[in-house]
């Protein structure tokens, strides 16, 4: 019976698999991003000659996502792969890759893009210890909250694709440039927006903000959760507590696709306001591309910025008693 | 409707691995209804996980092929201490397995307090997930499944408490690492479950329902390109559901 079951289940898939092959589509470049954040540039940068596929949407978290059949389909297909690196997506993408087996896109080849690759991390490890060990061994992967390295990455990207599809060379570089105008002018406005937050101190719930932090000037005077997926402990929380009357901060932020509970935890215990950014692409409903995603962050801070806390007035008072 | 993902070379291996697991669990899933044992396959799964994790914690390098042996020596002795207990503490064996289960999760957790790996190294133990095998790995799961199934059968007494365990064991083992932890519990329960009524050629039944059961849910997951493990445990729930209706009507 199981015999006779395969057998038939192979001939399906067999008939299947020949009408799909005829009718595929060769106008476009086909795109895989493993986040949304560069599925957007890549739409940027290529208009409408590429197709392109985010694998996650803004409210996953990348580390993990569940197989579903359209990503091995997707990536079999694809011309182009481009995905954070740095280890982020190394619990799925190795298996995807060889699953896919696309020539194309595997490691070494013009397909394979890693935006990591093209900027410094911040957060490289001094050490390999794994007691005390980061969780990325290469350095933090979360470069996409950096306008400076996004623009970066945009530049080798636009070389990528018009070496892949050098009958659009034109095309893509027009379009580089294009982008480039427009990013550079959007950062110049952004950062005038926050010049005021300058040096303003922050509690993150996760270390995922660095690179948003070197680029603002945000000071993180705590951390909410150090260890990926494993709930601080009670001594460290309530140190956390007591550093906070110490050095007090004046908001907390968290990602869209993290849990929000240890966050509003700490919020009703220092009466901090909670901002919520989306991250990445995606992660909110106004942030639909790179831009709005930037304009969206730099309106949060702007305006969680301007809450007067419970607690600075409580230590005013303090003060001046 | 997403006709991408229904491609032969894309859910073949998946529906490959789910008839391997299928070989085995259907079984071992009788076998466990009639012990009444249910939730042993969670126990067992965690137990191996924790096992790996000690290994880990104590600084040893491990290969694919060292994790999967410390994970099964730390499976067979969790299923000698089950063994153990149903000898003398037969009427609280469920509650025990129970207990077995969080006592060996926590520990995990406990164990993994000062890793930043924590997190994602527990959710791998557990999670293995159905599309991404790879033929490579079903030819070492046949390796270890086909011993076991002659074993299975030809042994007179399989029925004996000790071989039980210790099979069971070694293939949810090897399982959970392919398929997840879900897939598992639902290849050994519902086949098993939807024909104990059954008189003659239960066993039989038993695994039509499973393949049937693998077939839909590859197919529709590929066709509404939905997560596989999830939508096969559904789609075998309701196979099961259905021969059951089916043979209420014809009783």
């Amino acid at each position: 019976m199981n015999n006779i079951e395969k057998k038939l289940l192979r001939a399906i898939g067999l008939a299947v698999l020949l009408t799909l092959n005829s009718v595929t589509t060769l106008a476009e470049l086909n795109v895989f991003a493993c986040e949304p954040e560069w599925g957007s540039l890549v739409q940027e940068l290529g208009g409408d000659k590429v197709s392109v596929f985010n694998a996650t949407t803004g409210l996953q978290d990348p580390h993990h996502i569940q197989a579903r059949p359209s990503l091995i389909a997707k990536a079999r297909r694809a011309d182009l792969l481009i995905c954070t690196g740095a280890d982020l997506e190394v619990g799925w993408l190795p298996l995807l890759l060889r699953k896919a087996g696309n020539n194309n896109i595997q490691p070494g080849s013009s397909g394979h893009v890693m935006a990591t690759n093209f900027v410094t991390l911040l957060d490289q490890p001094i050490s390999l210890d794994r007691s005390e060990g980061d969780v990325h061994a290469a350095g933090n992967p979360h470069v996409q909250m950096d306008p400076y390295r996004i623009a970066v990455i945009a530049e080798a990207l636009g070389i990528r694709l018009q070496q892949i599809d050098p009958d659009n060379a034109e095309h893509y570089q027009d379009k580089s440039r294009d982008f480039m105008k427009r990013w550079q002018a959007a950062i110049q406005g952004w950062q005038q927006q926050l010049e005021p937050l300058q040096g303003m101190p922050i509690v993150v719930h996760h270390k995922n903000w660095i690179y948003l932090q070197e680029w603002t000037g945000l000071k993180p005077v705590a951390t909410l959760e150090p260890k990926a997926g494993i709930p601080p402990s009670a001594d460290y929380l309530s140190k956390l507590i007591t550093g906070l009357k110490q050095q007090p901060a004046k908001i907390i932020l968290f990602a869209a696709h993290q849990n929000s509970r240890s966050s509003k935890w700490l919020a009703e215990r220092t009466n901090l306001p909670l901002v919520k950014l989306p991250f990445t692409v995606g992660g909110s409903e106004k942030a639909t591309n790179l831009f709005e995603l930037f304009n969206e962050t730099v309106q949060l801070l702007l305006h969680a910025s301007q809450i007067e806390t419970k607690d600075d007035t409580r230590n005013s008072d303090g003060a001046s008693r | 409707m997403n006709w991408d993902g229904l491609d032969f070379t894309i859910i073949g291996p998946a529906f490959l691995a789910g008839l391997l697991v299928l070989s085995t669990h259907v079984p071992l899933g009788k076998e466990v209804l009639q012990r009444g044992i249910i939730f042993i396959d969670l126990a067992i799964a965690q137990i191996a996980g924790l096992g790996v994790i000690a290994a880990n914690t104590l600084d040893m390098e491990l290969s694919a092929w060292q994790t999967y042996g410390v994970a099964a020596i730390s499976a067979i002795l969790g299923a000698l201490l089950l063994h153990w207990s149903e000898k003398y503490w037969k009427q609280d064996q469920e509650a025990l397995i129970g207990v077995v289960f969080v006592l060996a999760a926590t520990l995990s957790i406990l164990l993994l307090a000062n890793n930043p790996h924590g997190g994602e190294y527990l959710q791998e133990l557990l999670t293995g997930q159905i599309l991404w095998v790879s033929y490579n790995q079903l030819f070492y799961i046949l390796l270890l499944y086909i011993p076991l199934l002659i074993f299975w059968f030809i042994s007179r007494n399989r029925s004996h408490s000790m071989s039980f365990y210790i099979c069971f064991a070694l293939a949810v083992t090897a399982s959970v690492q392919l398929v997840g932890v879900y897939l598992v519990f639902a290849s050994l329960i519902i086949p098993a479950l939807a024909t104990n009524r059954v008189k003659n050629l239960q066993l039989f039944y038993a695994y039509l329902v499973g393949i049937i059961g693998y077939g839909i849910g590859l197919v529709t997951s590929s066709l509404t390109d939905l997560p596989s493990g999830a939508v096969i445990v559904w789609s075998l729930a309701i196979t099961g559901i259905g021969w059951r209706w089916v043979l209420t009507a014809k009783g």
